[in-house]
């Protein structure tokens, strides 16, 4: 479903992300890990037809990336790490804008929206009502995602989709993920919460400095590095040692 | 028997195009502004759609004032005027709204991974600032579509042939921005598209000015008789394309004005192929810059930005001794420096305001360098430039990231007075002390006498009274309010207000320095200078932080 090969990013002399490849088939939960500036928004946004690559190819849904880039586009949903949203339309206003830019008819896209808000727990009325700008960031993060899988992608990109969302839809959302992915959708996961992600996914994949450090199952690369959890395995890859000592360390430079 | 009647599928209405979707999409981001505080969808599009409304109604009644003056001469002569004032509102909107419409940093996360083609998307955008354009354009030229169809070389053809003239302006306007924009990023690349496009604002504001304002100075200098259609030099301002169009269609017809229209429809169309044909793809790359986030090259050892080593060198350490001033300074410096939403507001914004001590001062001196006009000029530039500082720490108030102010209030500081200090000093540092510096050297240059210099001193030292203005009236909190809301028509009273003032004390200044009281002068505004800015500091030191809505 999704194939990369050799993808590089540069800004400048800077390399965010370097000769990257992977195959990910439909159906599988990928979780895409990283410490900050590893260069994992960078990919998805290059894989989602935002950036264009520096070198090397990619495709999607068998669509070239570089080649036809708004055959890619109409295959993906991507929630984007920041959440953005245009503030001053409403709920409403937003979904049915997006929902028209996949040319879903008015109809069927309001069927589909009432759909996700029961899901949700959103009420019509504060859809209909209140503008974006004044949405909590949970609620805001929930029409987010309703954006990005109103088109009933194959392919969905999430970049830490749980920011934002309380317990209960955090729960609710890793339920919907799994399902979908039984239903042969790809899911790529990017986030720092990576009790959920060793929950959630069936695979992972860790960079650093844009280069690709692990692919593998989360138990199966846990069990090889002797690691006893995704989280010590992810810090001792990614330099992350003597944390705790660290942090105690810099607490007492508190103290009065 | 009958078979039972087979139902009908329900007809379902297909989606509207990206095209319709994304321009209703950019016109309620631009009624609404892009960012809202507000709770409801009721309450939110008031600001800017009310602010709209009283400024058509503005631009309908200076057009009407227009229309008035220039009624008694030909129709190519009052369609020309009316064209270069046309295209100094178009020119000076497109300008300001270019940018944020354009190239919006927030869209891309939301716009780019769907569906569209960049030239759906550009031609959306374009459209919604045209559509926007006309109706500024429509409310000026009302009065003049009127009285056009009334006068004996006008006609009803002439409200039609005025219309479409405009509407053509306003094409050849907005694709004029799109193509600047365009080809800086070809020539420059885009690394350096944030000042870039501030560049191309500032110098395509003032060459609307500037191109606005050169017939009516043709005008004073040949009179009106010189400029009609068979003047050669005519067919240079674009301006005039578009009045030869009202000409031709609706009024004399000659050879000469069909040639003008001619060449205005080539131009618009030429400019419109260009943006949207040849250089499309450049856009394109504009907006996905927009996504990347490219590290600044690091400095070497660590050295210290050169805002700091200013501020913390003398003289500027001994006016910046307070901690909160000097952070207000910093943060204000950076932001004038650096951050693409401030500078496209504040540079071409006071560009071509700029523009007219320019005029005044490059006037030819004749023979002794002086003279009535060029004292005046002088003693006028002086003054008016204490609308630097006005303008410019109004204009600082609004930001991308006024949210972020919040922690100007959870500071411990009863008021925003030492934050509006820092700012002040950014300002008159920054921007009035350059602009300052070059009124003088064209002074020098164009009156080969330094004693004429003396005439800029009225208006410095009327500098800090208003400086303190903004500060008094709540206005110079740096970048604490939404951006939607600079979208002001009162900022243009308070310009013409203040541009008052300026001729007032500039001619008291000319009177003065003619007849021999120029120091007397000096004296009391000294005094009074002293008076009224111990006060108005005094009484910003106890204002306090208005309500948080």
């Amino acid at each position: 479903m999704i194939s990369v090969q050799g993808l590089t990013k540069r800004f400048g002399t800077q390399t965010a992300v370097d000769a990257l490849s992977f195959e990910i088939p439909a159906g599988q939960i990928v979780g895409f890990l990283g410490p900050n500036g590893a260069g994992k928004s960078t990919t998805l946004k290059m894989l989602t037809g935002m950036l264009v690559p520096t070198s090397g190819t990619a495709t999607v849904c068998g669509f070239d990336l570089q080649r036809d880039p708004i055959e890619v586009k109409r295959h993906v949903g991507f929630v984007p790490e920041s959440g953005a949203v245009f503030e001053s339309l409403t709920g409403l206003e937003y979904l049915e804008m997006v929902a028209a830019l996949y040319a879903i008819p008015e109809e069927a896209a309001r069927a589909r929206i009432r759909q996700f808000i029961a899901f949700f727990d959103l009420s019509f009325e504060t859809l209909t009502d209140k503008l974006l700008g004044a949405y909590s960031k949970g609620m805001r993060r929930k029409v987010v995602i309703t954006a990005a899988l109103l088109h009933n992608p194959p392919v969905v990109f999430f970049d830490e989709p749980l920011d934002g969302l309380d317990a209960n839809a955090a729960v609710g959302f890793k339920a919907l993920i799994q399902t979908l992915a039984k239903e042969g959708k790809t899911i790529v996961y990017s986030s720092h919460i990576l009790d959920v992600v060793e929950r959630v996914c069936t695979r992972v994949i860790i960079i650093d400095k844009g280069k690709l450090l692990l692919d593998g199952r989360p138990d199966e690369l846990v069990a090889a590095h002797n690691s006893g959890s995704l989280e010590r395995l992810f810090t001792q890859l990614t330099g992350g040692e003597e944390l705790e000592r660290r942090a105690e360390d810099f607490a007492k430079t508190f103290r009065p | 028997m009958n078979p039972p009647p087979v139902p009908k599928p329900p007809v379902i209405k297909p989606a509207p195009p990206p095209q319709a979707v994304l321009r209703r999409l950019f016109l309620t981001l631009f009624l609404r502004g892009r960012s809202s505080r507000g709770l409801r969808k009721s309450t939110a599009p008031q600001s800017i759609g009310t602010k709209l409304t009283w400024t058509l109604l503005i631009y309908g009644i200076f057009g009407f004032g227009v229309v008035a003056v220039m009624n008694g001469q030909p129709l190519f002569t009052m369609s020309l005027f009316l064209h270069s004032t046309t295209i100094i509102f178009l020119g000076m909107f497109v300008a300001s709204s270019a940018g944020e419409v354009l190239f919006n940093k927030e869209e891309a996360d939301i716009l780019l991974h769907r569906p569209v083609a960049s030239r759906t998307m550009l031609w959306a955008k374009v459209r919604v600032l045209v559509e926007v354009s006309l109706w500024l354009a429509g409310a000026f030229n009302l009065a003049a579509l009127i009285a056009g169809a009334l006068r004996a070389d006008g006609g009803w053809l002439f409200p039609i042939a005025h219309a479409i003239s405009t509407v053509l302006e306003a094409l050849f306007c907005t694709g004029g921005v799109v193509v600047a924009y365009q080809l800086c990023l070809r020539w420059f690349g885009r690394e350096r598209l944030d000042g870039l496009m501030t560049t191309a604002q500032v110098i395509f504001a003032i060459a609307v000015v500037v191109g606005g304002q050169l017939p009516r100075f043709f005008m004073q200098f040949h009179g009106f008789a010189q400029l009609n259609v068979h003047t050669w030099w005519v067919s240079l301002l674009p301006t005039a394309w578009f009045a030869g169009f009202d000409d031709a269609v609706a009024g004399s017809g000659a050879e000469s004005s069909w040639l003008l229209a001619g060449l205005g429809v080539v131009a618009t169309a030429g400019v419109l192929w260009i943006a949207f044909g040849k250089l499309a793809e450049d856009y394109e790359a504009g907006l996905q810059r927009l996504g990347e986030t490219v590290s600044r090259p690091r400095r070497q050892g660590g050295g210290r930005r050169w805002a700091d080593v200013l501020a913390s060198a003398p003289p500027l350490r001994w006016w910046l001794r307070d901690s909160v001033s000097r952070a207000s300074f910093l943060l204000v410096t950076a932001y004038l420096m650096r951050d693409r939403d401030v500078k496209l507001r504040i540079y071409p914004g006071l560009a071509p305001v700029m523009v007219m001590p320019f005029i005044f001062l490059l006037q030819p001196t004749g023979g002794n360098g002086g003279g009535f006009g060029h004292d005046f000029g002088v003693a006028f530039s002086g003054a008016y430039l204490g609308l630097v500082p006005m303008m410019s720490l109004n204009l600082l108030q609004y930001s991308q990231q006024w949210q972020a102010s919040d922690i100007f209030r959870a500071a411990p500081m009863p008021g925003p007075a030492a934050l509006c200090n820092g700012a002040r000093r950014a300002v008159l540092c920054f921007l009035t002390l350059p602009m300052l510096v070059v009124f003088g050297l064209i002074t020098r240059l164009m009156h080969h006498d330094s004693t004429t210099l003396l005439l800029l001193l009225p208006g410095i030292m009327a500098l800090p009274v208003y400086s303190m203005v903004p500060c008094l009236l709540g206005e110079a909190v740096p970048l604490s309010k939404p951006t939607e809301e600079a979208k002001s028509t009162s900022r243009g009273l308070k310009f013409i207000g203040v541009m008052m003032v300026s001729l007032a004390v500039s001619a008291v200044a000319y009177f003065a320095w003619a007849w021999g009281w120029f120091w007397w002068l000096i004296l009391v505004e000294a005094v009074a200078v002293v008076v009224i800015y111990a006060g108005m500091r005094a009484s910003l030191k106890t204002l306090q932080w208005s309500p948080a809505e």
